[in-house]
C-alpha cells in the first residue's frame, strides 16, 4: 500500500469518525407518559414538530399505563435508567418532590420564565413550592355533569335546564328513577374513593386534607353535609352502588340521566352517545351558596434532566410546549381541558369550541380548578382505604353522615400521624 | 480410517456412546476432583448455574426485602435509609387494612380446598372411569384455565353489572330482584372465589387425571372380583393412590390461590367494598406501587412469606405422612 493510499485512509477513517461524533452529539431525552390512541397520535406528532424545529434533539417517549405511570418513572429513577420529563399523577406530586431529584423549572429558566406565565396561575399551584416550580399542567381534567337529554324528556325534566345545584341533581336524579325505572345518576369516586370525596367536600366548602396532606379536616359541617348528600343519592334509590366502570358503562349505553365525571372522557362520551342520544355536559353542581371548587384530575409534568444538554433540550421542549398555539392544540385533539390562560383569544380554539360547543363549560370551569390534594408518604394507604370503606358505609344507609365521618376522620388521622 | 483422537488416547479408550472419547472425560474430571483437593467440586459446578440464578433471583431479592422492611427508605439512590426496626411491622400490622387482609386471605384458602382441592377429585374419577368418552368433556372443563382472567373478569363485571348486566335483567324476567354482589362486603368475596374455582378447576382435574392414570386398573378388577363396591374401591385403592397427586394439588393452590386471586380484586373490586376482598398480595401491591410506602410493602412482604412458610411447613409435616407413595 502506498503512503498517498494509507494518507487517504486515514483522512476517510477521521471523517468517519466526524461523521460519528455529529451523530453522537444530537441529545436524546427520555419523556415518560401514558398516552394511548388519538392521545398519543398528537402527542408524539407535537414532539416530531419540535424534533424538525429543533434537528440536533430527539425525543424518546417511553409509554406505561396510567396506574402503572409513576411506578414506572420512580423504579427508573431508582435504577438511575435516564429520566428528563416524567407525567407524574396529581396526588403523586408531592410524594416525587420530596422522594426523587425534581428540577425546579424556574431554577432550570435561567431567568428567562416568560413561559410559565402563560399558564393559570391555579394550574400552577399543584407544583408550586414558594417561588420554586416543579410541575406545569399537562394532562389535567376536571369534573362535568354529563347528562342524557332524552332521558330528561322522558322523565318530564327540561333538558335544556341541567341540575346547577346538588339539590336539583338530586331531585332530577329520583324523578328520572321514579318515572323511567332507569338509573339516576351518580358521582365517580376514582381509586380507593379519594378523588370523589375530595372534589365533593371541597366544592362543598370543606377541607379535605391540610396543606401537607398530613390531617384529614373534613368532618366539619360541610363536608358532612356533601357526604350526606352522597348517601341520599344512594339510599334514595337514583345511584345504583356500583363502580365507575359500571357507572360509564351505563351512561354511556344510555341507561342513567346523569353522570359526574373527568372532562377527560368528553369525546369518549361524545362518540357513545352519537345515534344513541342527545348529550348534554354542563358544570359541576354547586352545593348550597358554596363557590364553585373542583379539584384538577389528571397528571402534571416533571423535569428530572441533569445539567447539560440533556437540561437545555428538555427546557426548550417545555417551552415548545407551553406556547398557546401548541398547547391548544394539544387539548383540542387529546380532548384534556385547555392549560393556557385564555384559550378562546387563540382564533384555532374558538373555531373548535363553536363546532363542539360541549367544551365550553369545560373552559368555564378552568377558573374554577383547585389543586389536587396531596397525600405524604406514609400511612396513605391506610388512610385511604378507610375513606373508601367510608363511602362504603355511607352508601350502605345504615348510619348517617354524621355518624360516619367523623369516625372515618379520626382514624384517617390516626394513620396519617405517623408523618407529624 | 482410524480416528486420530481414538488412536492416540491409549488402550483403555473407547468410544463414548455420543461420540468423543468417555476416557479422557472422566480423566479430566477427576483431574479436577483432584485439585479441588475434596472430591467435591463436581457436583457444584452442576448446580452452580441453578444455585447463580436462585441466589440472583430469590435469595438475595429475599435478603434485601427484609433489609427494606427495617429502613425508611423512598428508593432514591440519593437518599440514604434511615434504620427504623420494626416500625414498619407494627405500623402495617396495626392497620385495619392487614387485619382485613390476613382475615380475608383465610377465607380464601379455606374456601379453595372443597373447591379447587376436593371438587376436582369426584370430577376426574368420574372422567376416568368414562375412559376415552370422557375427553370432551375434559376438554370444556380445562377451557376456563386457557381464558385470560382479565377477560374473566370483565365478563363477570359485566354479567352483574347492577344497572343493565345479564343477570339483574334475567332475574327481573322471572320476577326476581338481582342484588348486587359486587356492592356487599358479604358477598363479594364469594364472587371471586366462584370465579377463581371456576378458572382452577379444570386444571386440578387434569392433574387428577395425570395422578388416576397411573393407577393399574387390574387391581379394580381385582377388587370387584372380591366383591369390593365403589365406595370401598375409592376409599382403599383409589384415595390412597391419588394421595400424592392431593398432597400437590393443595400445596400447589394454596399458594397459588393468593397470588391467583389479585387479577380479580384489581379489576373488579380494588379490595373493596369495605375491605371485604382485598388480601395480604393486594396489600403488599398497594403499599409498594400505589403509595410507594416501600417500608410497608416490604414489611407485608415478610409477614407474607413467613405466612406461606408456616403453610407449607405444616401441610408437609402434617399431611405428607399420610402420602402413599407405592402402589
Amino acid at each position: 500500500m502506498s503512503a498517498t493510499r494509507l494518507k487517504r485512509g486515514v483522512l476517510g477513517l477521521a471523517l468517519a469518525f466526524l461523521a460519528t461524533g455529529t451523530a453522537l452529539a444530537e441529545t436524546e431525552i427520555a419523556f415518560y407518559h401514558y398516552q394511548t390512541g388519538g392521545s398519543y397520535q398528537v402527542f408524539r406528532s407535537i414532539l416530531d414538530e419540535f424534533e424538525a424545529a429543533n434537528p440536533d434533539i430527539t425525543v424518546r417517549d417511553i409509554f406505561a399505563q396510567s396506574e402503572q405511570i409513576t411506578a414506572e418513572v420512580q423504579a427508573a429513577l431508582a435504577a438511575g435508567r435516564p429520566v428528563d420529563i416524567a407525567t407524574v399523577i396529581g396526588k403523586n406530586i408531592v410524594f416525587f418532590l420530596n422522594n426523587t431529584g425534581a428540577v425546579d423549572m424556574v431554577e432550570a429558566s435561567e431567568g428567562d420564565t416568560a413561559w410559565l406565565d402563560g399558564y393559570l396561575p391555579n394550574f400552577l399551584d399543584l407544583g408550586r413550592v414558594g417561588d420554586a416550580v416543579y410541575a406545569i399542567p399537562h394532562a389535567y381534567g376536571t369534573p362535568m355533569l354529563y347528562y342524557n337529554k332524552d332521558i330528561f324528556t322522558q322523565a318530564g325534566l327540561d333538558p335544556e335546564a341541567p341540575p346547577r345545584t346538588w339539590a336539583e341533581f338530586l331531585a332530577a336524579g329520583k324523578t328520572i328513577a321514579e318515572t323511567t325505572g332507569l338509573a339516576g345518576g351518580a358521582h365517580l369516586h376514582a381509586a380507593m374513593g379519594d378523588y370523589g370525596t375530595m372534589v365533593m367536600v371541597n366544592n362543598a366548602g370543606a377541607t379535605y386534607l391540610n396543606a401537607q396532606g398530613t390531617k384529614a379536616e373534613f368532618d366539619t359541617p360541610e363536608g358532612i353535609a356533601a357526604l350526606q348528600n352522597w348517601q341520599d343519592m344512594a339510599t334514595s334509590g337514583m345511584m345504583p352502588i356500583a363502580g365507575d366502570s359500571d357507572w360509564s358503562a351505563a351512561f354511556n349505553a344510555g341507561q342513567m340521566g346523569m353522570y359526574i365525571t373527568s372532562s377527560a372522557g368528553l369525546r369518549g362520551s361524545v362518540a357513545a352517545a352519537e345515534g344513541k342520544f342527545e348529550l348534554g355536559v354542563t358544570n359541576y353542581p354547586l352545593f348550597e351558596d358554596q363557590p364553585r371548587r373542583v379539584s384538577n384530575s389528571g397528571a402534571a409534568l416533571m423535569l428530572y434532566a441533569p445539567e447539560g444538554e440533556r437540561r437545555e433540550a428538555s427546557m426548550a421542549l417545555l417551552r415548545f410546549i407551553s406556547q398557546k398555539e401548541v398547547a391548544n392544540r394539544w387539548s383540542r385533539e387529546s380532548g384534556y381541558m385547555p392549560l393556557i390562560q385564555d384559550p378562546l383569544s387563540d382564533p384555532a380554539m374558538a373555531a373548535y369550541v363553536a363546532e363542539f360547543p360541549y367544551v365550553r363549560p369545560v373552559i368555564e370551569q378552568m377558573a374554577d380548578t383547585i389543586p389536587t390534594n396531596v397525600w405524604p408518604a406514609k400511612g396513605t394507604l391506610e388512610a385511604q382505604t378507610e375513606i373508601r370503606a367510608m363511602l362504603d358505609e355511607l352508601w350502605a344507609g345504615r348510619r348517617t353522615a354524621a355518624e360516619i365521618v367523623p369516625e372515618t376522620v379520626a382514624r384517617v388521622n390516626a394513620a396519617l400521624a405517623v408523618n407529624n | 480410517m482410524v480416528d486420530t483422537a481414538l488412536s492416540n488416547a491409549g488402550p483403555d479408550a473407547r468410544p463414548h456412546p455420543r461420540g468423543g472419547l468417555q476416557r479422557p472425560l472422566a480423566a479430566g474430571w477427576a483431574h479436577l476432583r483432584g485439585r479441588a483437593g475434596t472430591g467435591s467440586l463436581v457436583p457444584w459446578l452442576y448446580l452452580a448455574p441453578t444455585l447463580v440464578l436462585l441466589a440472583v433471583f430469590t435469595y438475595w431479592p429475599l435478603i434485601h426485602t427484609a433489609y427494606l422492611s427495617l429502613v425508611e427508605w423512598n428508593l432514591n439512590p440519593g437518599q440514604p435509609a434511615r434504620f427504623v426496626g420494626l416500625d414498619n411491622y407494627s405500623r402495617v400490622a396495626g392497620s385495619n387494612l392487614f387485619q382485613a387482609a390476613l382475615g380475608n386471605t383465610l377465607v380464601y384458602l379455606a374456601a379453595s380446598i372443597p373447591l379447587k382441592v376436593l371438587l376436582p377429585i369426584p370430577i376426574a374419577v368420574f372422567l376416568w372411569s368414562l375412559g376415552s368418552k370422557g375427553h370432551i368433556y375434559r376438554a370444556v372443563l380445562f377451557l376456563p384455565t386457557l381464558i385470560s382472567f382479565v377477560v374473566v373478569g370483565v365478563a363477570v363485571m359485566w354479567i352483574l353489572n347492577p344497572i343493565f348486566g345479564y343477570a339483574k335483567q334475567y332475574a327481573a324476567m322471572i320476577g326476581i330482584r338481582m342484588p348486587n354482589l359486587m356492592a356487599d362486603p358479604d358477598t363479594a368475596i364469594w364472587v371471586i372465589i366462584v370465579v377463581s374455582s371456576w378458572k382452577v378447576l379444570g386444571f386440578n382435574v387434569l392433574l387428577y387425571l395425570a395422578g388416576l392414570a397411573s393407577i393399574n386398573r387390574d387391581y379394580i378388577e381385582a377388587m370387584r372380583m372380591d366383591g369390593a363396591g365403589d365406595g370401598t374401591i375409592f376409599t382403599r385403592l383409589i384415595w390412597p393412590l391419588l394421595t400424592p397427586t392431593l398432597m400437590f394439588v393443595l400445596i400447589s393452590t394454596l399458594i397459588f390461590t393468593m397470588q391467583q386471586v389479585f387479577t380479580p380484586i384489581d379489576l373488579m373490586t380494588q379490595g373493596g367494598p369495605s375491605n371485604s376482598t382485598t388480601n395480604l398480595f393486594y396489600m403488599v401491591y398497594q403499599y409498594s406501587f400505589v403509595t410507594f410506602d416501600v417500608g410497608g410493602g416490604a414489611a407485608g412482604t415478610v409477614m407474607l412469606f413467613l405466612l406461606l412458610m408456616v403453610m407449607a411447613l405444616v401441610q408437609l409435616r402434617l399431611i405428607d405422612r399420610r402420602v402413599q407413595y407405592k402402589q
